[in-house]
């Protein structure tokens, strides 16, 4: 009964504000889908969004790439995200959070200034193709990782770096270092106690650094259209087009649960491995 | 791994200049006497600065901005660690399906997110304001605070708490005493990530404003016009520049302050 | 806080609701314009503040039609709005704006009767022409091997890699037709499907969509693209002010052409209702216009206030002869949701076809 009351209190106010502020709206929302237009009445309803949705190619086809887009950025991400909070945390000193903080104080800065400042620098008359120029290595100027899916894969990294370094900072902190030293007193190598000890106990930080990342470049839709070029654009601007200049919103509305029914199982499956991995851990 | 002592510094330094070169040629050319950003420099100027200080609805923008960041990162984290200990300390029906719809707020666009909010703002009769704003902005950052404070929160045992609560604390006691200080870091994670996101936050921003401006808005709707873009560069020249004075002057004090503690 | 956490959550919700009632910004009777942002200058409404000295407008902005029309749509109260000729029959379908009373403007007469026209629905005015431009193609002169001098240059491989287009279906769809000889007004199925090819067609020559106007001026000063489609004639007085070398096109297929202006939104009435006149009226003032004119290098809807624009924006924008260069533009016509879908479907699959 105790925790019962717990669990309730602990709950009811996040469950409240979820419930009012996004399951309530997105239902309204989903009522759109079954529309023939935006504008029409709900009665008589209809499914050939979905239906449109599942027979036309190009849509499943952009999924797809997103969500390959999506997993690359969040696989590289983490791998230059980890050492940071490893370094950080093991290394870093007093001053761990302020150096983490630091990293994260760019994001301050219009996230539209910062790639088109890195237009400047790597444009056709940017500091990188003057100096190219001038060592003779390239004969005209030209834009440089920028306009292509890759440009996307980049941007997104830059972006996510420092955010992907908090969960994974937050949980290698918990780690005791007495339990590194005595792994290393034991005779295990620097190498194995990694592997051993410290990879496993961080891979909550990890799981949920993955999400972060993975999850909200699955519906990026500004990175694809400020550097993807003619052929960048990802699922996420087939939504915005949808609601905006395609006046469509029972299509954006069907691409969006899409969106959401692939999230929710991928943390389903998140949440099931987690909680075994971390059994095992305690084993 | 001592000989590798450098490695670290060396890879911050790196990506710390990554993270930082875009800002160092905004906070170049917001000095620039041209109106587009190229190269060679025209010559030294500071009519955008004092263009800045002659634009008052700026100032305004920036203090709705910071008050929308300030709050909403503050319910976000509230929320998020409430409904992190939840997930995290307990079982209970539905505590699954409570972790999914959690997380759903990140994955849906924020700009379908802003109409929904808006239509149901609308039915229900609130009016749009700065309030509205920071409700949105809570639902898109509560999942990322859950994320940040449940991972610190999975495997560090329920020990702890349970000792603290065998030495005759009550339940909520315990939360203030062990849990709270012990997820702290998390705590001020969860709260930097949000405000970050909640600072430059435009689609959704966007449809939940009223007659209110926020930074983003403000700027991205200037970048409509060419002439405009150094006044949105100086903008975020001041801003970093700013952050990152309070950011040292904050780690300072606290140096300070517990120097002073230990004389 | 045993058997009281029921309580505190209930003193948090009335908190949470008090807040919420308690800070309506847009509370009733405020007078709100929804406005591009940059626009709400006094200078464009002096009149206006004159006659409420006290009471200055309030402003919601926004900084694309697209975005303007779905907070509309979603229920955003305004009284007063801003949006461009291609939408604004949407208005009018879907009953956002109400029918304008023109003979309560002084200053109605002055506008130019072409562009009043746009505005015209079912024999009813419900918007009123305020600024138009040019839309062309912008060309770094200095960069091209050689001067494109149509809307069909834009596919000729000498440029491959240089061009960028407005990531606007409708842009892409009218200048395609164009090429095409097609009304993109009254396009078959088979026209629409050639359109759509032929805008595949375009694709290997692009570098880019360009998505935020400022995007285009730097591309093409920093010279990543040489021809930027669908410039404005504000980013040609700009980049020739900075001293890049750049040509802004006459095509043989002729200058497109945008026109915006102002309606009145169908839950405007009493003394809002009024307010929206009196400021109908100020914006439209000449004095007003010119100020605007002057201020971004747009054309403005009256001969009246073109005479009073700077002699150097005369020039620039070809404005010698107003009424001539309003007849050899071809303006972009307002277009029905129907329309619309359709044109951005194609433009959606020309984007995500490879």
């Amino acid at each position: 009964m105790e925790k019962k009351r717990r669990v309730i209190t602990l709950l009811s106010i996040p469950s409240i504000w979820l419930l009012l502020f996004f399951v309530l709206p997105f239902t309204i929302m989903l009522l759109f889908s079954i529309r023939e237009t935006t504008f029409s009445p709900i009665f008589p309803p209809t499914l050939s969004h979905y239906i449109e949705f599942l027979t036309t190619p190009v849509y499943l086809r952009l999924l797809l790439s997103s969500a390959w887009i999506a997993f690359v950025t969040a696989v590289i991400t983490i791998l230059l995200a980890y050492p940071l909070a490893y370094y950080l945390i093991f290394h870093g000193g007093k001053h761990r959070l302020a150096l983490l903080s630091f990293l994260i104080l760019p994001a301050w800065t219009s996230y539209l200034l910062r790639v088109l400042a890195w237009k400047v620098i790597l444009g056709s008359n940017g500091i990188i193709n003057t100096f190219l120029l001038s060592l003779g290595l390239i004969d005209e100027g030209m834009p440089i990782f920028l306009y292509s899916q890759s440009a996307v894969i980049i941007t997104l990294v830059y972006v996510w770096i420092p955010y992907a370094a908090l969960p994974i900072f937050s949980t290698l902190e918990r780690i005791d270092i007495k339990l590194i030293e005595a792994s290393q007193d034991l005779g295990a190598s620097p190498l194995r106690t990694f592997l051993r000890v410290t990879l496993p106990l961080s891979t909550p930080g990890l799981v949920s650094a993955f999400f972060f990342v993975f999850i909200p470049s699955l519906g990026e839709w500004v990175t694809p259209s400020l550097v993807g070029g003619a052929d960048g654009i990802m699922y996420g601007n087939l939504v915005q087009t949808q609601f905006l200049r395609g006046l469509n919103w029972p299509m954006g509305t069907v691409m969006s649960t899409v969106l959401l029914l692939i999230v929710s199982v991928f943390t389903m499956l998140f949440n099931r491995h987690v909680t075994m991995k971390e059994m095992s851990a305690l084993a | 791994m001592k000989q590798l002592k450098w490695l670290g510094p060396f890879y911050y330094s790196l990506l710390a200049l990554f993270l930082y070169l875009p800002i160092l040629f905004l906070i170049l050319f917001s000095f620039n006497d041209s109106v587009v950003l190229t190269f060679p420099l025209k010559g030294f100027t500071i009519r955008w600065y004092q263009q800045l200080l002659q634009t008052p609805e700026l100032l305004a923008a920036f203090r709705n901005t910071l008050w929308v960041a300030v709050t909403s990162s503050f319910f976000a984290t509230l929320l998020g660690a409430m409904a992190a200990i939840a997930i995290s300390r307990y079982t209970f029906w539905g505590k699954r399906l409570f972790s999914s719809v959690a997380t759903f707020p990140i994955v849906i666009p924020y700009l379908v997110l802003g109409v929904a909010l808006l239509l149901f703002f609308n039915a229900i009769g609130i009016p749009l304001n700065l309030w509205t704003v920071g409700i949105g902005h809570v639902v898109i950052n509560l999942p990322y605070a859950m994320l940040i404070i449940g991972a610190r929160l999975a495997g560090f045992s329920a020990n702890l708490e349970e000792a603290s609560m065998d030495l005759g604390e009550t339940y909520w006691g315990t939360l203030r005493r062990v849990t709270i200080p012990i997820i702290m870091p998390s705590l001020i994670a969860a709260f930097l990530s949000s405000f970050s996101t909640s600072f430059d936050e435009f689609a959704l921003t966007f449809f939940l404003t009223g007659t209110k401006t926020t930074l983003p808005i403000y700027l991205y709707s200037q970048l409509r016009f060419p002439q405009r873009l150094p006044l949105a560069i100086t903008v975020a020249a001041v801003v970093i520049v700013i952050s990152s004075l309070l950011l040292i002057l904050s780690e300072w004090l606290r140096h300070w302050g517990e120097k002073a503690y230990k004389a | 806080m045993k058997l009281t956490s029921v309580f505190h959550l209930a003193v948090v919700f009335t908190l949470l609701a008090l807040m919420l009632s308690a800070c309506g910004g847009a509370a009733d009777g405020e007078f709100v314009i929804l406005e591009w942002a940059g626009y709400e200058s006094e200078a464009y409404w002096e009149p206006y503040a004159e006659q409420y000295p006290d009471q200055p407008p309030s402003y919601s902005f926004f900084g694309d039609d697209a975005e303007a029309f779905a907070k509309a749509q979603s229920g955003f109260e305004f009284s007063v709005i801003h949006p461009c000729s291609s939408w604004w029959q949407l208005y009018v379908e879907n009953g956002l704006v109400q029918p304008i009373d023109t003979s309560r403007l002084s200053n109605f007469d002055n506008l130019y009767p072409d562009l009043v026209a746009l505005g015209n629905f079912n024999g009813q005015q419900y918007f009123l022409p305020w600024d138009w431009g040019y839309e062309s193609m912008l060309v770094r002169s200095d960069l091209v091997p050689e001067m494109p001098t149509a809307w069909a240059d834009l596919w000729d491989p000498q440029y491959a890699g240089h061009v960028s287009i407005f990531d606007s279906s409708e842009v892409a769809y009218v200048v395609a037709a164009l090429t095409l000889d097609i009304d993109p007004y009254n396009a078959s199925d088979a026209d629409s499907e050639a359109i759509k090819q032929k805008l595949l067609e375009l694709k290997p020559n692009l570098l880019n969509y360009w998505v935020d106007y400022t995007e285009l001026s730097q591309m093409l000063a920093q010279g990543d693209i040489w021809i930027g489609a669908n410039a404005w004639s504000d980013s040609y007085a700009i980049l020739l002010d900075e001293g890049v070398e750049v040509e802004y096109l006459q095509p043989e297929e002729g200058r497109l052409g945008w026109v915006c202006g102002f309606g009145i939104s169908a839950n405007t009435t009493g003394a809002s209702l009024d307010k929206a006149y009196a400021y109908l009226d100020a914006v439209l003032d000449t004095q007003s216009m010119a100020n605007f004119g002057n201020e971004y290098y747009y054309g403005v809807a009256s001969e009246e206030a073109t005479k009073l624009l700077d002699p150097y924006i005369i020039e620039l924008m070809d404005l010698e002869d107003p009424v001539a260069a309003l007849n050899n533009t071809f303006f972009y016509q307002t277009i029905s949701e129907d329309q619309r879908v359709v044109i951005e479907q194609i433009w959606t699959e020309v984007k995500a076809g490879q």
